[in-house]
C-alpha cells in the first residue's frame, strides 16, 4: 500500500503542473503540432511513403516519443531544481518519506505528465494520419518505460545540477541530438552505411523504432530491442537516483 | 499569538516514551566537515525534555550545521546524533516525525496557498491535517485571514509564521527554530517569543539558534556557546548569569577628577567619560560598600550613582575572547 506521504508529493507534483497547462501541456502540443505540419505535410507531399507507410504517419511514433522523453525529463528536473532553489526541498528532507517514496513520487508524477503529452499529441497527430495502432500494448509499455527512464534521469540532472544551464545541458547537448538522428523522422534504411552504423548505436533509435512497430506494426531493428535497452536504462536511471537519495549526494551536504 | 493550553497528541507511532530524565536529543562526538572546512568538531550535546536550548554564536559558527545534522538536512561526517534514542540516519523515518525544523532561509512555494501548504506539509508526515487543527494553527501564527492567499503574496513575517505553521503540523515532541527572529520587527519578534514559551508550556522541547543575545536571555532555560565549531559552554542561563555576572558600580561626578583616590584604586576602580565617571566592578556575590565608604571618604562631588548586573552579552563576548566569563568582561 502507498502511504499518505508518498502520495502527498506525487498528487502536489501533479498539482504543479496541471497549474501551469501553458507551459506544461499546450506548449508541448504547440511544438508537435508545427513538426507535424512541417515535415508531415511539406515533406510528406515529396517523400510520400517509408516502408510502404505515409510519411506524415510514419514520424508519428517517433514525435509522441520525443513528447513523452523531453516531458518527463522535463518534470522532475526543472520541479526538483527550483525546489532546490527556492529552499523547498528541505521540506522533503526533514519529512520522513522514504527514499524510493520520493523517487517514486517524482518519477509516476513525470511519467503522467509525458504520457499525457504524449498521449494528447497522439491524438491530434492521428486526427491527420489516421487512429490505427497496430500493437497497443507494446506501444503503451515501451512508452511507460521510456517515461519512467527519462523522469528518473531528470531527477539525477536536478540533484546534481548547481544551475540552470547544467539543467538544460542534458537535454540540449544529449537528448535532443539523441532524438533527432534515432530516426524520429526518417527510416535507418533510408541512410547510407556509415550513418546507419552510427545510428545502430543510438539507444533513443531503438525506443523510437520500437514504438513505432507497436504503433505501425513496422521496425528497422528487432521490437524487443527497445525493450531491452530501455529495461537497462530504468533499471540504471532509477538505480542512479535512489543512490544518490540514499548517500545524500548534493542534496545532504 | 494564542495557543490552546492542550497537552499535545503524541502520535502513537512516535511511541514517545522517553523518561523526562533521557535526553530528548543527544550528540555524541558529532564532526562535520565541508571539504576542507570543520564545520562542527566532536560536538557532545544533550537538550532536556521539555527545555527551550538556545545554541548561540556567531554567524558561520556551525549552529545551523549542528541542527541540521539533529533534522536530517546534513550528514554528519563523524559521531551520532540521536532523538528520543534513536538513531537520525539508521531510524530516520522515526526521528523526522519527532522533529519540527524552522529553516533560517525563508521559502514558498509560490504554486499553493497557505492551507494548501499545511496540507502538503502534513502529507508528507503521514498526517491528515484535520479542520481544528489547521484553524488552530492559523489561529495562533495570525494567518487565518491569508488561508487561501497563495504563499508568494505573504509579507516576509507572514512567511516566516508560515514556515513555523509548517514545521508544527506534525505536532513534533522537539522544534528546532534556526534563527527565528533574524529580520522580524519588534512586534513580531515579541510576539513569536511568547508563541515559544506557549509551546514550551505544552510540553514541547525548543531549540533555538540565534545571535541575538537578548533573545537567549529572554528565553531560554539552558544555552550553548559555539565558536568554529567547537562547544565551548552548556550552562543553565540563569546559573550562568549568577556564576559569571559580577556587576559594575558607576558613580558619576558633578566635576571632572584628576586622578583616582587610592582606596578606589585599592578595589579595582577605574575613572571613566574623561574623570567624570568612577566604575568598580566586583565579582559575583561582591559588594559595594567598601567602594562607595570610598567615594565617600575622598570627598568626590557625586552626582548620580548606578549599579549594572553583567548581561550574557557581556559573557558571551568574553567567550569568544576566551577570556574567563568576569574578567574584565564590564568595561
Amino acid at each position: 500500500m502507498i502511504g499518505l506521504g508518498a502520495r502527498t508529493l506525487f498528487v502536489k507534483e501533479l498539482r504543479r503542473f496541471l497549474r501551469v497547462p501553458g507551459q506544461t501541456l499546450l506548449s508541448p502540443l504547440i511544438t508537435t503540432t508545427l513538426y507535424f505540419v512541417v515535415f508531415g505535410w511539406s515533406l510528406g507531399g515529396r517523400l510520400r511513403e517509408v516502408e510502404g507507410v505515409p510519411y506524415a504517419r510514419y514520424i508519428v511514433p517517433g514525435l509522441v516519443t520525443l513528447g513523452v522523453v523531453s516531458n518527463a525529463f522535463l518534470n522532475t528536473a526543472s520541479s526538483l531544481f527550483v525546489m532546490k532553489l527556492q529552499g523547498t526541498v528541505v521540506d522533503i528532507l526533514v519529512s520522513p518519506l522514504s527514499y524510493a517514496e520520493v523517487l517514486g513520487a517524482f518519477v509516476l508524477a513525470a511519467v503522467a505528465r509525458g504520457m499525457l503529452v504524449g498521449g494528447v499529441m497522439w491524438l491530434v497527430a492521428a486526427a491527420f494520419s489516421g487512429f490505427g495502432i497496430a500493437h497497443p500494448l507494446h506501444a503503451l509499455a515501451l512508452l511507460v518505460l521510456v517515461a519512467v527512464a527519462f523522469a528518473a534521469l531528470g531527477f539525477m540532472t536536478a540533484v546534481w545540477a548547481t544551475s540552470f544551464e547544467q539543467v538544460n545541458f542534458f537535454p540540449t547537448f544529449i537528448i535532443t541530438p539523441l532524438t533527432f538522428l534515432g530516426g524520429v523522422f526518417y527510416s535507418a534504411r533510408m541512410l547510407p552505411p556509415a550513418l546507419r552504423t552510427f545510428t545502430f548505436l543510438n539507444p533513443v533509435f531503438y525506443m523510437v523504432d520500437g514504438v513505432r512497430y507497436g504503433m505501425l506494426g513496422i521496425s528497422d531493428a528487432s521490437p524487443l530491442a527497445g525493450l531491452a535497452i530501455l529495461l537497462v536504462l530504468c533499471a540504471a536511471s532509477l538505480g542512479g537516483a535512489y543512490a544518490m537519495l540514499r548517500t545524500g549526494y548534493r542534496l545532504r551536504g | 499569538m494564542t495557543v490552546s493550553r492542550s497537552r499535545p497528541r503524541l502520535r502513537p507511532e512516535i511511541g514517545y516514551i522517553a523518561r523526562v530524565a533521557d535526553p530528548v536529543v543527544s550528540l555524541s562526538g558529532v564532526s562535520k566537515r565541508f571539504g576542507g572546512v570543520e564545520a562542527l568538531r566532536t560536538v557532545d550535546l544533550d537538550i532536556r525534555a521539555g527545555e527551550i536550548f538556545a545554541l548561540l554564536g556567531p554567524n558561520g559558527a556551525g549552529k545551523t550545521t549542528l541542527i541540521g545534522i539533529v533534522a536530517g538536512l546534513l550528514r554528519a561526517t563523524e559521531g551520532t546524533a540521536r532523538v528520543l534514542g534513536r538513531d537520525v540516519v539508521s531510524d530516520y523515518r522515526f526521528t523526522r516525525r519527532a522533529v519540527g525544523l524552522v529553516p533560517q532561509e525563508i521559502n514558498f512555494d509560490p504554486f499553493f496557498t497557505v492551507e494548501e501548504t499545511l496540507h502538503i506539509q502534513a502529507g508528507y508526515f503521514g498526517v491528515r491535517l484535520r479542520e481544528e487543527r489547521l484553524d488552530e494553527i492559523l489561529d495562533a501564527l495570525d494567518l487565518r485571514s491569508k488561508r487561501r492567499a497563495n504563499t508568494r503574496a505573504l509579507s516576509g513575517g507572514m512567511k516566516r509564521r508560515l514556515l513555523i505553521g509548517k514545521a508544527l503540523v506534525h505536532e513534533p515532541p522537539v522544534l528546532f527554530l534556526d534563527e527565528p527572529t533574524a529580520g522580524v520587527d519588534v512586534q513580531l519578534r515579541q510576539s513569536l517569543w511568547s508563541y515559544v514559551r506557549a509551546l514550551r508550556a505544552r510540553g514541547t522541547t525548543i531549540v533555538l539558534t540565534t545571535h541575538y543575545l537578548d533573545e537567549a536571555e529572554e528565553l531560554a532555560d539552558r544555552v550553548g556557546v559555539i565558536n568554529r565549531g567547537q562547544l565551548l559552554l552548556v550552562e543553565d542561563k540563569e546559573a550562568l548569569l549568577r556564576r559569571y555576572a559580577g556587576k559594575t558600580l558607576r558613580v558619576a561626578l558633578a566635576e571632572p577628577a584628576a586622578s583616582l583616590p587610592g582606596p578606589l584604586a585599592a578595589l579595582g576602580g577605574r575613572l571613566e567619560d574623561g574623570g567624570l565617571t568612577v566604575a568598580v566592578t566586583t565579582g559575583p556575590g561582591g559588594s559595594f560598600g567598601p567602594a562607595l565608604a570610598a567615594v565617600a571618604a575622598a570627598g568626590l562631588p557625586v552626582k548620580d550613582v548606578e549599579t549594572a548586573r553583567m548581561r550574557l552579552e557581556d559573557i558571551f563576548v568574553s567567550l569568544l575572547r576566551g577570556e574567563r566569563p568576569g574578567e574584565g568582561a564590564a568595561r
